[in-house]
């Protein structure tokens, strides 16, 4: 709650969250024994904005209850024909405009979690997404994002020049929640903009420029961070272009600068290019809104089909980026949606979602964790997927495995969440 | 900095200048007008605004506006004092909101009658089904798409483009609107805003796209300084509001569409007229009461032949009784039909939940990021006395301590941040300025009409003073101001340190490099 709310409103389930979390610390032992493991991995976490509709990418065909709720929009069972979902296991299925993630679940480095959220049970988009991005469930309040946080932990020392290098990099957005706190961070604009030098590539123009910004305050401090990561990103990236092997990849853009699921392909390009060339960027972050699909969301074609092609390009040029050991790359959404379709076919605000980790430590090639169906007893208030996992303890099993975070620093980035124990085998190691 | 003596800059409008230097001359007291808590400016070293009157003026004009052009200066230094200035504008600025905009010939169709707009996004699909699949004419359009080399309505728009055009018209309007007062009354244009993204509709859902024009106009502006339940009425019955959220497609359970499929409810809608428009999200409203009032609300569509886009069809309507935190919509014939809609509406408009969030999201667009509680609590003490009056509550504003504290500082947006530009320049009439203002706004995180969801852009320094995105502010002045004329008049506002950092540059930069410089950067 904000700090001028005069209000005294109940806040939904704060305080039975709250108490849920006091219990805390059940680590396990083995838990405690790795913290030497191998510290190296990069984590890149892509945001799905909007809530994406995970009952249509991780298509619960087994269910009988799923083609119940959905009459109109369920994704067919597999039956081999490309527009019905493609076979997992008995259980579930992929969308079939997600086929292009086949080759890499079939090489056990894409898994998912078929129920995981946050245990705060808001309906609301912009405060479901604060608390992810902040690692606070049910706490609206100012706070850092976890991944600045997490970035504060692994800082990188200090240049030549006395300043510290970012290991964050978020590509898209002015600011992201997520990334805001005191660390700092390589923010690079969306779409083609990124290559752009614009006027500062002048370098008198840059000159005047930078003196009416010498000061020390924190507009002048931004505005030269700004300026120097600029020229550093539009380096690397034309210099990437100007690679032939790399040169096709920029026709690959659908949709430049949109913020859209489409322009999400372009801004993974330039993340795995300036991660890839900067080894001490460790920490990616991408989102994309659009997935909000109240009326009209189609099955194996329409607007979520299309916005899930565009998802599965973005994994795949992720994975050419991201395969080495201690990589992993998680796609998340605030909440999932209805399990019924809504009147207009379409989904409502829901609860719990798919989540989806890849990498080469992932156990992949199936899912983890608890699936309980969607039976009417089994659905969240009657009507949504229940949150099975906390999304902090997946991302402290990834953190704890790859970054070789502890027991302290994981309470820092996530106060008072649980270990989920089983979740022990999520990755290996 | 010690004060010192005004530099030497290029010799125009001396009269004018001088004058400036010597208000600014007159106050001694050097004050940083940086003094604040907010951990964001406690090292400001930026603005010296050593004149407490020329402060406020700079407030008055930028945040009851969009900042200083030639002409506004002269007009507020030709009031008593600011404050006296700002409560005139007030009055200006709701006559102007009683009368139709100041369309350009050329912009007139945003306004065409809401039949006429329907009737061109029909021909628009018709055009496009006809047109063989696969073409590249088919599928173009999102938000930003087609504004790099367009803008020019001199031939009459193709069949298949009519939304396009309808978005680049209404983009047109609002960077003209925003910057050239003999057009648009400044604090109208700002409140405009202020309720369009209070009640934010997006261009790129595509039944929305014809009709954000008319909505800007006939909900934001025309209600502008009116009531808010009027406002808000307006906004639940405009097309581009029933389709932005799903609304009109929202009918009772289990009713027959037109295939002969079964429809029903969604939700989406009624959650975020609760959420957003109205209560907030700790407004007191639980799941049970969203989908009470999405049944409420059942029936509500748009209608293309009517002349206000609405039709409530009572066939679509959920009957049966319903209630709405605590409020019950009796079963029966009566109780049945738009009516409930209505009354809902109204309930939600008053809710004492409902001044608190508007008034600290008020504060927060003309006073702070964070506000005090104080004034939040003394604005929304005026809305409910004054059931809703926006005039009356912003005139609790003005009034306010709080207003003109120094203390309270506002970073601009990029939608402030291009308007104060414009409006300095005067290059709104200008189509190469217009294009590269739309391009500077997508680029720095704030298309015009283009956030995707209903909460609108974010409004505080912590969203927009961010490193990527300040050097691309600095990118677009220096362009703007190539060929415009001089904004000397900038400058009795502005530090010293930055008038000697700018007056040792050549000429040709000196016009850039204010519009660039961290005092613009406020307002």
């Amino acid at each position: 709650m904000s700090p001028i709310d005069t209000y005294a409103l109940p806040r939904r389930n704060f305080l039975a969250t709250l108490a849920a979390a006091g219990s805390a610390w059940a680590a396990p032992a083995c838990w405690a024994q790795n913290s030497a493991a191998d510290a190296s991995g990069r984590l890149v976490v892509v945001f799905l904005r909007g809530a994406y509709d995970g009952l249509s990418a991780l298509v619960p065909h087994g269910d009988s209850n799923y083609y119940a709720l959905r009459p109109s929009i369920a994704i067919a069972a597999p039956d081999g024909n490309g527009l019905a979902a493609i076979r997992l296991d008995s259980t579930f299925g992929l969308h079939p405009a997600l086929a292009p993630l086949m080759p890499l679940w079939q090489q056990g480095v894409l898994g998912v979690i078929p129920a995981a959220g946050s245990p705060d049970p808001t309906r609301s988009h912009f405060d479901a997404q604060h608390h992810w991005e902040t690692g606070l469930p049910g706490h609206g309040g100012a706070a850092n994002g976890w991944m600045n946080t997490l970035a504060s932990l692994r800082t990188n020392a200090p240049a030549a020049d006395g300043k510290a290098h970012a290991i964050a990099l978020g590509v898209g957005e002015a600011n992201p929640q997520i990334l805001s706190g005191g660390a700092p961070v390589q923010l690079v604009p969306r779409g083609q903009a990124a290559t752009r030098q614009g006027a500062l590539g002048d370098s008198r123009t840059r000159d005047a420029v930078m003196q009416l910004y010498a000061g020390q305050d924190r507009l002048s401090q931004a505005f030269r961070a700004g300026a120097d990561s600029r020229m550093q990103t539009a380096q690397t990236l034309n210099a990437d272009m100007a690679d032939p092997a790399m040169a096709s990849k920029e026709m690959l853009a659908a949709n430049n600068g949109a913020g859209s699921a489409q322009g999400l392909l372009l801004d993974a390009q330039h993340l795995g290019t300036l991660m890839r060339q900067d080894r001490r960027l460790r920490l990616g972050f991408l989102s994309a809104g659009g997935w909000d699909t109240h009326a009209n969301q189609g099955s194996a074609t329409g607007t979520l089909a299309n916005n899930l092609g565009n998802l599965a390009a973005t994994l795949t040029q992720l994975r050419r980026d991201f395969s080495q050991s201690g990589d992993v790359v998680v796609v998340c959404s605030e909440f999932g949606r209805t399990s019924a379709e809504n009147g207009t076919r379409g989904t409502d605000h829901g609860h719990g979602n798919a989540l989806w980790i890849m990498g080469n430590q992932v156990q992949g090639g199936r899912w983890h964790g608890n699936w309980t169906g969607l039976a009417p007893g089994n659905l969240h208030e009657g009507r949504d997927l229940p949150v099975h996992h906390d999304f902090r303890a997946v991302f402290a099993q990834i953190l704890r495995r790859t970054q070789g975070l502890g027991n302290a620093e994981l309470d820092r980035l996530f106060p008072g969440f649980s270990w989920d124990s089983s979740l022990d085998r999520l990755l290996q190691g | 900095m010690p004060q010192q003596n005004p530099i030497a800059l290029p010799r125009r409008h001396a009269m004018h200048r001088m004058a400036c230097w010597l208000a600014w001359a007159a106050g001694t007291t050097s004050k940083a007008w940086a003094q604040t808590d907010n951990p964001l400016d406690t090292q400001a070293a930026i603005p010296q605004q050593v004149n407490a009157q020329l402060a406020e003026q700079w407030r008055a004009l930028s945040r009851l506006g969009y900042g200083a052009s030639a002409a506004l200066v002269a007009d507020i230094q030709s009031a008593p004092n600011a404050r006296a200035w700002a409560l005139r504008q007030l009055d200006t600025a709701h006559n102007a909101s009683q009368s139709a905009p100041a369309l350009t010939a050329e912009l007139q169709d945003i306004n065409a009658p809401l039949p006429e707009i329907f009737e061109g996004a029909q021909r628009e699909r018709q055009a496009r089904a006809s047109i063989k699949a696969g073409t590249d004419l088919v599928g173009k359009g999102a938000a930003s798409e087609g504004m790099h080399q367009r803008l020019d309505f001199s031939t009459s728009p193709e069949t298949q483009n009519f939304n396009r055009t309808m978005v680049e018209k209404t983009a047109v309007w609002r960077l003209q609107a925003c910057s050239q007062s003999e057009l648009e009354n400044p604090l109208l244009a700002r409140m405009t805003e202020f309720w369009f993204n209070h009640l934010n509709v997006y261009i790129g859902k595509g039944p929305v796209r014809p009709f954000v024009g008319h909505y800007l106009i006939h909900v934001a502006r025309a209600h502008a300084l009116g009531t808010f339940e009027n406002l808000l009425l307006a906004s639940a019955r405009h097309p581009a509001m029933l389709h932005y959220l799903d609304q009109a497609q929202s009918v009772a359970e289990g009713t027959r569409g037109a295939q002969g499929n079964t429809r029903g409810l969604n939700e989406n809608y009624a959650r975020e007229l609760m959420e957003l428009h109205t209560l907030g999200v700790d407004g007191g409203y639980s799941q049970t009461d969203v989908r009470e009032l999405a049944k409420v609300l059942t029936g509500w569509t748009v209608g293309p032949t009517s002349s206000d886009g609405f039709r409530f069809v009572m066939r679509w309507h959920e009957g049966g009784s319903k209630r709405v935190m605590g409020h019950v919509y009796p079963d029966g014939f009566f109780g049945r039909g738009e009516a409930e809609g209505v009354q809902a509406i109204r309930m939600l408009a008053r809710h004492p939940s409902t001044a608190h969030r508007l008034s600290l999201r008020l504060a927060q667009f003309f006073v702070a990021d964070t506000p005090s509680p104080e004034l939040v609590q003394r604005l929304s003490q005026s809305f409910i006395d004054n059931k809703g009056d926006i005039k009356r509550w912003m005139q609790t504003l003005i009034e306010s301590e709080e207003f003109w504290d120094a203390s309270n500082r506002l970073f601009k947006t990029p939608m402030d941040f291009a308007c104060s530009a414009l409006t300095a320049t005067q290059g709104a009439q200008d189509r190469k300025n217009l294009l590269l203002t739309l391009g500077f706004l997508n680029n720095a995180g704030q298309p015009l009409h283009g956030w995707q969801t209903p909460d609108g852009y974010k409004t505080d320094a912590a969203t927009w003073l961010a490193p990527e995105a300040l050097t691309r502010r600095a990118d677009y002045a220096l362009q703007l101001a190539r060929h415009s004329e001089d904004v000397d008049f900038l400058q009795p506002y502005f530090s010293l340190a930055t008038l000697q950092t700018v007056a040792a540059q050549r000429a040709g930069l000196r016009n850039g490099l204010l519009l660039a410089s961290p005092d613009f950067m406020y307002k």
